[in-house]
């Protein structure tokens, strides 16, 4: 355990070698958040509540889709390509630690500065500028727990898009496809909410959901009974151990190619 | 004459070597274009989704909205496949190998722009030119010469702003070497384009309109085509704006170029 | 019981046959035509604890494959590998516990952090304890001067700095075996010189044993006591490096860049040789790339003295140069049966 702790360490300092570009990642954001916001003003076009949400909530979900999304974003999938294209993989194999476990530890620190730099200064203006009303309930103590799994999905699925690189030399395609169907279908670009019946109905028989959906609709709707918060971590849960063995069977045998075929 | 077609035959011959290079990494090739696809079709499933909830989106119905993408499309495909490679313009400023190109009795930007094409770009072309047709039937627009001559000067300018505001966006890296944020900052801008510029208010559609002028990377021009009768006078401005971005941005590069003293450091 | 024991080794890989053009490029896109490489062909060996072993070859002889095998990375084809009595590609992790490994031509250490970093986060990924962790850098301070590094940007190093923090790191956690792939490539005499103090001291003092590949031939003499040498993935020699010494002692290459060469001069300085010493092993002449000429001298048979004198008298030279012999040349003497 102490090894990965000290790897998460290893990662927020080396984050803190290219702070350079911060004030970028938060404007990018916060342009973000402006366009949603007149997006969004012009969908409503003044009316009350649309598929049940109101324009606030409908903000808060967008705004801080976008937000879960930045912190979210740790590059593992292009780290593991770059180890495997260019061979420092077996710099990590000569470490007696799962190198799953380790690049996961690296994504962990990046999540937390990501959070620090770019979320909190976002939700910040938030509340100042556009005066979001934050709403609470028991759904929120939910949260925290919500947006670990939310994390640990993301990696997993960032692992093994990475690890297609034993088949592939330059993820651009998979990668591109994978972000453009979270973005999609986990509801963070549109709340799942005004997607045809038929489509929510998919949609929460896959992942996605849960990495946005799930943990998005206990801030906006913290006042539901607590058994809906618990489904939803139970659905989460779900997920995190089918992607964790997914991830096992996986490398395992992906490595094989680096193993029997010598990379 | 002798100028240009020296320029042509290099071009051939560096592109070449480029693409043979690609070509090793076939599944890379397939997927890359598969992800193409997906990406630029997630936009009309936007439109279909929010379109399937509201009536229209401020005032524009589907495939007025696909038009309007599929303008976007092409206009940004000469980015994508001569230029997408600004995004690494970064590392060989970072790790000092963008010295290499001060080497050449050749123009700089051409020689970077001849390193690379990129094929997934041509998939991203073809796709923007299947919607373009198929929202022109759907919306009965009528292509005589005259129009057909206005869609080409507007899409060329339309893809010299796009050109213009990466190019700069990555430049900065000539004096903060990490220009990623700056870079993602511009797509992000830039995505926004094919939406209806009218949803945003005075300032906003100012600074969208003259500033950062990505409303005449699709909005803008398309609405010429679509005849209803709302074209604001900015419309008319296109070939000026894409010359004078792309004026501005040959000039940053200039600069940049002009200032890099070797290493990162 | 031996410390590593390798018996029957072999590693097979499949490549891909590339066409020419662009044509052919393309037409690699949708077909496959493969070709299979004995990387590493039926070897056998063992090694003692404490042992410093050289392990070399020319390139492509299958050296980086064997030590993959042996870090657990490679799979082999057949065979076996025991190292501390565990198979290290069965049981990875804890094989990697008890080794440490510098490929020279990369780094274990964190690109952009501080070195003293890298050294604690290795200190935990090792579950080295406080006082091991103590003790260790102390060494390493007095070794080379580790604590004025510390505060230094790993991509800021130079080389020979890189290096040598890369090697303490290797031996930071007291591991049963460290494998050295190239570890003075690059560097200058001097920093060669302090690196291989450094890893005979570190072998000294804390009686691990090295595997080591090397180019260098001053690096073989320097640390090792025995050298197994493969080519072509097969074993061809494995013994006292003395007996090879005295093949890398006595010969010598004269390289000469010879004035107005043309196509006759090598046939003209061939006869010229062979008419003053009959026996082709004493001098062997061959083509070198750029006009440079290679005179392999056997110094017991033909004093190198007589050689110049006879090459200069009747040739006009522009520059030359006597060199140690190459591995290229020590492997191809070793074919001729120079050690049988």
């Amino acid at each position: 355990m102490r090894a990965y702790l000290a790897t998460t360490r290893g990662s927020f300092l080396a984050y803190l070698a290219y702070r350079s570009g911060f004030i970028f990642s938060i404007l990018n954001n916060l342009v973000y958040i402006t366009i949603a916001f007149f997006l969004w003003r012009s969908i409503f076009q003044g009316q009350e509540t649309l598929r049940g949400l109101t324009f606030d909530q409908t903000f808060l979900y967008i705004t801080l889709a976008s937000s879960l999304m930045v912190t979210l974003k740790t590059w593992t999938d292009w780290e593991i390509s770059h180890q495997i294209v260019s061979g420092s993989i077996i710099m990590s194999l000569v470490k007696p630690v799962k190198f799953q476990w380790l690049m996961m530890s690296q994504s962990v620190g990046f999540s937390v500065m990501n959070f620090l730099t770019v979320v909190v200064p976002s939700v910040l203006f938030l509340v100042f500028v556009f005066q979001v009303p934050f709403y609470s309930g028991i759904g929120l103590l939910f949260l925290p727990l919500a947006l670990v799994f939310s994390f640990v999905l993301n990696t997993t699925i960032d692992y093994m898009i990475g690890l297609t690189s034993f088949y592939t030399e330059s993820i651009w395609g998979i990668s591109a496809t994978k972000d453009i169907i979270i973005l999609f279908l986990s509801g963070s670009l549109i709340p799942l909410q005004f997607f045809p019946d038929w489509a929510q109905q998919t949609l929460k028989l896959l992942p996605f959901q849960a990495m946005y959906h799930l943990p998005l609709m206990m801030l906006i709707e913290p006042e539901q009974p607590v058994m809906t918060y618990v489904m939803s971590l139970g659905v989460q849960l779900f997920w995190v151990a089918a992607l964790l063995a997914l991830a096992r069977l996986f490398y395992n045998r992906a490595i094989r190619v680096l193993r029997v075929a010598g990379g | 004459m002798q100028r240009l077609r020296y320029y042509l035959r290099i071009y051939f011959l560096i592109e070449t070597q480029y693409i043979k290079s690609k070509m090793q990494y076939r599944d890379d090739f397939i997927i890359s274009g598969i992800g193409m696809v997906f990406s630029s079709l997630t936009t009309i499933a936007v439109f279909w989704v929010l379109l399937a909830s509201i009536p229209d989106l401020a005032g524009w119905n589907f495939d007025q909205l696909v038009f309007i993408y599929a303008f976007y499309m092409l206009a940004i495909s000469p980015f994508q496949i001569l230029f997408d490679h600004f995004w690494q313009l970064r590392f060989h400023v970072i790790e000092g190998t963008f010295i290499k190109y001060y080497f050449r009795p050749l123009n700089m930007m051409f020689y970077y722009v001849s390193e690379m094409f990129d094929i997934k770009g041509v998939v991203q072309f073809v796709l923007g030119i299947a919607m373009f047709i198929y929202a022109s039937i759907r919306l009965g627009v009528v292509w005589n010469l005259p129009q057909v001559l206005l869609l080409l000067v507007t899409m060329i300018s339309a893809a010299l702003v796009t050109i213009s505001i990466m190019v700069i966006a990555a430049c900065t890296s000539f004096w903060i070497y990490n220009s990623y944020p700056v870079l993602d900052l511009a797509r992000r801008l830039r995505e926004f384009s094919p939406y209806p510029m009218t949803i945003f208010d005075g300032f906003f559609k100012l600074m969208f309109t003259y500033i950062i002028p990505i409303g005449f990377v699709a909005f803008y021009p398309a609405q010429i085509f679509l005849n209803t009768g709302s074209n604001s006078t900015a419309v008319y401005l296109s070939p000026l704006i894409g010359a004078a971005t792309f004026a501005l941005a040959y000039w940053v590069w200039m600069k940049g170029v002009n200032g890099y003293t070797g290493t990162g450091s | 019981m031996a410390l590593i024991e390798i018996e029957h080794l072999s590693k097979h890989f499949k490549l891909l046959n590339r066409r020419e053009g662009l044509k052919g490029a393309f037409l690699d896109l949708f077909s496959g035509n493969y070709r299979t490489v004995k990387a590493v062909d039926d070897i056998s060996f063992s090694i003692d604890e404490g042992e410093i072993v050289g392990y070399i070859g020319p390139n492509g002889a299958g050296k980086s494959t064997t030590i993959k095998m042996m870090t657990g990375i490679l799979q082999p084809t057949e065979g076996k590998i025991l190292i501390n009595g565990i198979e290290p590609y069965s049981n990875r992790i804890s094989n990697a516990r008890r080794m440490g490994v510098v490929f020279g031509q990369r780094t274990q250490l964190w690109w952009d952090l501080p070195v003293i970093e890298s050294f604690k986060i290795l200190k935990e990924i090792y579950a080295v304890d406080d006082q091991t962790y103590r003790q260790q850098m102390a060494l390493f301070e007095d070794l080379i001067g580790l604590k004025k590094l510390y505060p230094v940007q790993v991509r800021t190093m130079s080389l020979g700095q890189r290096m040598l923090c890369d090697i303490a790191a290797s031996f930071l956690h007291q591991p049963k075996v460290v494998f050295l792939d190239e570890p003075t490539i690059g560097l200058d005499v001097s920093v060669k010189a302090r690196i291989r103090d450094v890893i005979r001291e570190l072998n000294r003092t804390q009686n691990i044993t090295i595997i080591l590949t090397t180019h260098d031939l001053g690096d073989i003499e320097a640390l090792c006591q025995r050298i197994i040498i493969i080519d072509k993935g097969k074993l061809l020699f494995d013994g006292p490096v003395q007996r090879v010494n005295q093949l890398f002692g006595v010969y010598r290459t004269f390289k000469a860049q010879i004035f107005d060469y043309n196509d006759t001069t090598l046939d003209r300085l061939k006869a010229l040789v062979q008419d003053r010493f009959a026996d082709p092993d004493a001098v062997h002449v061959e083509e070198n790339e750029n006009f440079w000429t290679d005179i392999i001298i056997n110094q017991e048979k033909a004093p190198l003295r007589e050689v110049l004198n006879l090459v200069m008298s009747k040739f006009e030279l522009e520059d030359i140069r006597i060199v140690e012999i190459s591995m290229e040349n020590v492997v191809q003497k070793i074919y001729d049966g120079a050690l049988l």
